[in-house]
């Protein structure tokens, strides 16, 4: 049967280009961002579930934020989504868990009230809180996994596999499902010119709270975005041709100094 | 006098040793607030109560409570996140401490959401400031330091990130004293059917003291066996760069870095790993790094302690040669 189904995305900084001494807060926007890591296995896993169910099933984006995440929108609708909405974070705290939940649960209600999956990425890298999914399958009432890598739809039954202490848990699971994804043994497709050319043409409609009847409980404050204290620089030396037995000793007496051997 | 509670997931063996990390952080907040440490152990049945309440004890935890309920067997979200918060109604908390490896950080949220109170995540440090848990965690791939604070009134509820914490030696024992909490508990939408075991000689990587990890620079997957011998020698973990694990030389669950594991041993040694940044997230925070590279240039080096710059096939043995000695 066809399945409606959420993925939430989220634009992070993209930390490969990131100078964290210029930022005295965490940057929702205005440097280099990129899709979050994980939430390309989401929309992956998402696509996957649409082929899965067959014809009329869909995917339709979320994401709260800056209207600058409709770059990471369109990316997801390139490779394969039909639609998506920004809700306005200008009023959601930014890296709330709890605020950010209860307007995603409130926009999957008011925008896509056929949906029965909702799939995230487990954490965000940006201020890894890593309880979005979780609180948000509580408020819309369903069932949740996170950290999950891999997803399978069997007839009407989902079931997910999620690493944990014990290993490899495989979870079935009957109803409504929000679902979280770490990494996967499958990499997001790669969209074609044509996926391209339906991005550029698709509205991504900016709701505001009010659109969507959420109101926001805020569960945390944050109060400082601070440098790591700096490590002081390390011993490089060569261990090549005469050198290697010298360096490895110089090794050895290292580890001993510091009591690891 | 309020408490403080550490969680316990005691059933069907998902709690190890390291859940007594949350010992420390507890004693810091109940202080704080003029509460005492308590610990919530999640069992299915007596005998694993029992033997979670005398662990507890030795390292000093004198007082336990206890919810057991035959479906605390297998694991499910939505059943533990209702037994905790079960619990806390009954019990009123001042605060309640999880445990944050991949159980506890699946569930605990709907906990909070089940409260509609704030939660603070992968703490590793935490204090009380205004009456308010007040954590820092690592951020932004774990490049900088974020503080945060809990914003809403009634319990408050934080996941601590494991191994930030040590487990504190030569404890005076306790014997504690336990009361049962009772709880009804609804069945929940998933039901775990399987497990399959993927730890090796029951070292996990993130809870060994010493990882030895390679990549793309011992050239073919079967010169792994330099990594394994040199983990093995140091009693560590085997890990692995993503690049080896894209080629197929490695499982995924030996990936350290942005989209795998984030490990924070005593030492973690990297043999033929260049260093790209998404690796050393996973890494940047162990105690001690030491790099084997034949690249003088590979970035590994600016965040390792003690770097050789030379052939990891001419290091290694020696190594272990002279480590025997």
């Amino acid at each position: 049967m066809a399945k409606q189904i959420v993925v939430c995305l989220k634009q992070v900084p993209d930390n490969t280009k990131l100078r964290p001494e210029t930022l005295t807060a965490m940057p929702t926007h205005g440097v280099d961002m990129m899709m979050n890591p994980f939430d390309e296995y989401a929309l992956e896993t998402a696509l996957r579930l649409k082929e899965a169910a067959g014809e009329g099933s869909t995917v339709t984006l979320l994401t709260v934020g800056h209207e600058s995440a409709k770059n990471v929108l369109k990316k997801a609708i390139a490779a394969g989504a039909d639609a998506g909405f920004i809700v306005d974070g200008n009023d959601v705290p930014a890296g709330d868990g709890l605020a950010t939940a209860g307007v995603l649960a409130s926009a999957v209600t008011a925008l896509v009230p056929e949906a029965s999956v909702v799939v995230c990425g487990t954490s965000a890298l940006d201020v890894s809180g890593g309880m979005v999914p979780a609180m948000m399958a509580e408020k819309l009432g369903w069932a949740s996994l996170t950290q999950c890598k891999e997803v399978t739809l069997n007839g009407e039954t989902l079931s997910a596999k999620r690493v944990s202490e014990l290993g490899v848990e495989t979870h079935a699971i009957t109803g409504n499902a929000v679902l979280a994804m770490m990494k996967c043994d499958y990499e997001l497709r790669s969209s074609n010119i044509k996926g391209v050319m339906k991005a550029n043409k698709t509205q991504l409609p900016i709701k505001t709270l009010a659109d969507i009847g959420a109101t926001v409980t805020a569960g945390i404050t944050t109060k400082q975005l601070a440098q790591r204290p700096e490590k002081g620089d390390g011993k490089v030396i060569e261990a090549s041709n005469g050198t290697t037995d010298a360096a490895v000793d110089e090794l050895v007496a290292f580890l001993k100094a510091q009591k690891l051997v | 006098m309020s408490n403080v509670w550490i969680v316990i997931e005691a059933a069907a063996g998902r709690c190890t040793k390291a859940y007594l990390e949350l010992v420390a952080p507890a004693q810091t907040v109940a202080s704080a607030l003029g509460a005492s440490v308590q610990a919530l152990v999640l069992a299915s049945n007596d005998a694993d109560a029992t033997s979670a309440a005398d662990a507890l004890g030795q390292q000093g935890v004198g007082a336990v409570a206890t919810v057991t309920d035959a479906a605390l067997g297998q694991y499910a979200p939505q059943t533990y996140a209702d037994a905790v918060a079960q619990a806390i109604q009954a019990k009123s908390p001042a605060a309640v401490l999880f445990y944050g490896g991949p159980t506890a950080s699946d569930y605990a949220p709907r906990v909070a959401a089940k409260l509609n109170v704030g939660l603070v995540s992968n703490a590793s440090d935490i204090t009380v400031d205004g009456g308010k848990l007040t954590i820092t965690k690592a951020c932004l791939a774990e490049s900088m330091l974020l503080t945060q604070a809990i914003a809403t009134d009634g319990v408050q509820l934080a996941t601590i990130r494991p191994k930030a914490f040590d487990i504190a030696d030569g404890v005076a024992a306790a014997t504690p004293a336990v009361e049962a909490i009772a709880v009804t508990l609804t069945p929940s939408a998933t039901s775990l059917t399987s497990v399959e075991a993927t730890k090796v000689e029951g070292i996990s990587l993130e809870e060994a003291d010493v990882v030895v990890s390679g990549g793309r620079g011992l050239q073919a997957p079967e010169n792994f066996n330099l990594v394994e011998e040199l983990a093995g020698a140091l009693h560590g973990a085997v890990g692995a760069s993503r690049a080896v694990v894209d080629a197929g030389w490695r499982p995924h669950s030996e990936q350290v870095g942005q989209t795998g594991k984030t490990v924070s041993p005593k030492l973690y040694v990297a043999l033929g790993i260049s260093g790209a940044i998404q690796h050393l997230v996973g890494m940047r925070t162990s105690d001690t790094i030491v790099a084997i590279n034949r690249d003088a240039e590979a970035p590994i080096f600016k965040t390792a302690d003690f770097g050789l710059v030379g052939d990891a096939f001419d290091i290694v043995p020696k190594l272990m040669e002279k480590l025997k000695n």
